[in-house]
Formats: C-alpha cells, structure tokens, sequence
C-alpha cells in the first residue's frame, strides 16, 4: 500500500435509504467494500450490522460472499461494461444447505462522475423456488391421479354395459332383451359424458359432440337398416355442466329410443331429428320424428320407465314438456326459462 | 373365404370385460382366444397359425402394453388385423400400427362387431 485511499463520505439520506431497504441491499465501493449495508440484508444472511462498514464483501461473515463470478461480475458493472440484471447465483456456507439468490447490480447514479459506487439487490429465491416446485408436482400427482380415476370410471362402465350386453344376448324373452338393452343405452349414454370430459380441460361439455355421438352410439345398436332409419342432430354451441349434460343426454336417450321403438312400425323411410338451443339462459331442446304420429285412446301405451325418466329429468332442469303431432309424426319439445326460473311461481308463458 | 370361423384373440386383465367380449365375439359367430396379458397372447400367438384378429386392451400388467403388443404384433405378423380399447380416451389411431381401430372403454359391443366383420371381411386372407 503505497497510498492512502481518500475518504469520502456519502449523503447521509442516501445510507439511510439502504439500511432502510426492505429487500436486502448492498451499498458498495468500487473496489467492493460495504459502505452500508440493509438491515433486511444482515438479517437474512445472519450478519452482524457492526462489523460491516468497510469491510470487503469478499470478507463478510465467514468468507461466504467471496464468489469470483459475483466479484467479476461487480467489477463489470463498476466499469459500465455490463450490468448485473436477475444473475442466479448459489450462497454456500458450512453445515447449512445451499441457498439460491437472485442478484441485481447496478451502479448508483447521483451526479458524482467521479467515483463509481454499486448498489447490490440480493433476493433470496430458495423457498420460493421449492414451493414452486411443490406446486408443480402436486399439479402432475393430480393429473396423473385424474387420468387414473377416468381410466378406473371407463373400465368399471365397460363392466357394467358389457354384462348388460352379455345378459341381453342369452336372455330368452324378447320384453327382457328391450329392458336390457335400454339399461345399455342408459350407461353408454352417461359414459359418453364421461369420455367427452376426460379431453375436456374447461369441465363443461360441448352437446353437439356429446349429442352426436350419443346418437351414432344408439343407431349402430338400434338401427339394422341405416338406409331405412336416420337421427340428425342439430346443436348450437352450447357447452354445458356435467351434470345438466347428463340429464339432457338421458332426455335424448329415452325419446331416440321411444320414436326408434314405436314411430317407424312399417315406413319404408323414417327420420328422427334432435335440436338444441339456448339463448340468454333460456333452452329449448326437442326431439321429433317423422312416424306414425301419436297413438291416442286404446292405442296409447301405458307409460313406461322411459316416460318417468324424462318426466323427472325435465323437472329436475326446470323445463317444461310438451308433446305433439307435427303432422306426419311426433314432436317432444323440453322448454327451460330463466324468467320463468326466477320467479318459480308464474307458470312458464307459452 | 375362410376355413371354418375366424379366430380372434382377446386381450384383457379384466376377467369380467374378457368374458363378455368373448361372449360378444362368439355371438358375432367367430372363434375366440383369450390372454390376461400381451406376455400371455405372444405365446399364444407363437402356438397357432389360425388367428386373424387380435382385440386388445392397453393398460395391461406385464412386459408390455396393449400398444406395444400391437406394433410387436405388426412387427412378427403383419397380416393381423388389430383393435385396441382402453379407459384413456385421448389414444389417436395413428400412435397404433396402420390400419388398426381405436375404442374408447366403454365400448359399445355393436360397434365392435361391427368392425371385426369389416376388417375381416376386407383382408385378403
């Protein structure tokens, strides 16, 4: 040491704005001594305030901050070569794990060309780092938990509607087989939810797909002649809750299965069409056939399973029924009002 | 075009769903085979000659998978037709050999059917 280094002073404003810092901060001199250092600092890094002034940052505490890549990189920054934005960087010190900070460095701009001085941001990102972490993995554990559910749901309706199948194909009587068969429709119509869901990420399902699908499930079982029988479905872009999707699809599945049954006893051609659509919270969605058309007086079946299934479904949604003749055949249109909804009292206005 | 029925693998851990669909696939007037798993079918496989189709699940115990099991099958005896059902419903048909048909579980027996007659019927065994 041949000369004394000067002594300057620094405002003393600008020292108490670091100690004050409430992200832990280092005021440094161009040779990468402490002028002063934040509270916020010494606590997080266990350094006692007294000892601070004037030291070299390499000798804080036991020697932990001497890194040559931060030293390197503070002696850039001092010469205005580069500066020092969100660095990453690893605080090891004996018996303790390693912490991960997020550096920032900057030379301190207060008019004086003459000395150059850093102020030194020091973020302590560690926790933060593992709950980020912690949260990844518990968003993976649920999704693989998720697919695992779906996959156990679809296996366990592939039990059920293949022994419903199984049981329609050996039993004896005819009246038997039709009741097993619509218990089949009735779970491949729920499990078409399920599957529309799996590939949904929003939780609601889209009818025209669920619809269609419906649809072309119940065709290619109860249609021997697809050149004889047809279902349209003619949907908006409604997208529903599971829960409304499911009581709208056994809507749907009861009344295909009913027009498929009943309308079409000896037509050359026949066709049933579904529509659906909303608006403003009110929906309308009809299933009509182009059949033999009512039967009325002794002709008219007692109401069967399939009747008391959309009755109560229709009722659950808030909607009302309306059966008629659409002159040829038969229309079954359910009507929900949100009006009508609010003010549960008024009958709903036709 | 055949000699006798057509013979037709069942590949399932399931008991009860590889019950029912070799119920289903005799119903539809085939021979069926079954395996509990793809370990199972190879050997399967690798005693007779007489099979034309292989119905196969996908998450199955074992060295391999169902679409594992299907692109070995392809591999070792390219004629077989192939159909592959699982619980996942997001399987593409073009992650599985060329030519084979995906279902998601629950399927729909008729449609199954329906599909071993067309695949068998438009091979050139």
């Amino acid at each position: 040491m041949t000369t004394e280094p000067p002594i300057h002073f620094e405002a003393a404003s600008t020292i108490a704005v670091v100690v004050s810092s409430n992200e832990p901060l280092l005021f440094l001199s161009e040779d990468q001594r402490v002028i002063a250092a934040s509270s916020s600092f010494c606590r997080a890094f266990e350094i006692n305030p007294a000892t601070i002034p004037g030291r070299r940052l390499s000798d804080l505490g036991g020697g932990e901050w001497a890194m040559p890549t931060l030293a390197s990189l503070l002696k850039a920054t001092a010469s205005g070569v580069a500066q020092i934005d969100a660095y990453e960087i690893d605080l090891l010190r004996p018996n303790r794990p390693a912490r991960r900070l997020v550096i920032n460095a900057r030379t301190l701009d207060d008019g004086d060309k003459e000395r150059v001085r850093l102020l030194l941001a020091v973020t302590d990102v560690t926790d933060m780092r593992a709950e980020a972490r912690l949260k990844d993995d518990l968003v993976r554990d649920k999704a693989i938990l998720m697919q695992e559910v779906q996959h156990r749901v679809a296996n366990s309706l592939q039990i059920i509607a293949s022994v419903l199948m199984q049981s329609a194909r050996r039993v004896q009587s005819e009246e038997a087989r039709g009741h097993l068969q619509n218990a089949h429709h009735r779970v491949m119509s729920i499990a078409a939810v399920q599957k529309q869901l799996s590939t949904s990420t929003v939780g609601k399902v889209e009818l025209r797909t669920y619809f269609t699908q419906l649809c072309e499930s119940l065709g290619a079982s109860m249609i021997a002649d697809a050149d004889r029988l047809s279902i349209a479905v003619t949907v908006d872009d409604s997208a529903v809750d599971p829960d409304v999707s499911i009581s709208l699809g056994l809507i749907v599945t009861e009344l295909v299965i009913n027009a498929l049954k009943h309308a079409f006893p000896d037509q050359s051609k026949g066709r049933i069409e579904i529509d659906y659509r909303s608006a403003d919270g009110d929906w309308t969605l009809s299933v009509s056939d182009n059949g033999i058309g009512l039967p009325t007086g002794s002709d008219a079946p007692k109401a069967g399973l399939g009747t008391g299934i959309v009755e109560a479904l229709a009722r659950n949604l808030r909607g009302t029924i309306e059966v008629s003749d659409a002159g040829p055949g038969a229309t079954v249109t359910i009507r929900h009002r949100a009006a009508a909804d609010a003010d549960a009292t008024l009958p709903a206005a036709e | 075009m055949f000699n006798g029925k057509a013979v037709v693998l069942v590949v399932d851990d399931s008991a009860i769903i590889r019950l029912s669909a070799v119920d289903l696939i005799e119903s539809a007037g085939y021979l069926a085979l079954e395996a509990g798993c793809a370990d199972d079918a190879i050997q399967i496989l690798e005693s007779r000659t007489d099979i034309d189709l292989v119905f196969t699940d996908v998450q199955m115990p074992g060295t391999m998978d169902g679409i594992k099991l299907c692109h070995y099958i392809r591999k070792r005896w390219p004629p077989l037709k192939l159909i592959v059902a699982s619980g996942e419903a997001i399987i593409e048909e073009s992650n599985l050999p060329d030519g084979s048909r995906f279902f998601a579980k629950p399927y729909n027996d008729n449609a199954i059917a329906d599909a071993i007659g067309r695949m068998l019927s438009s091979g050139t065994a």
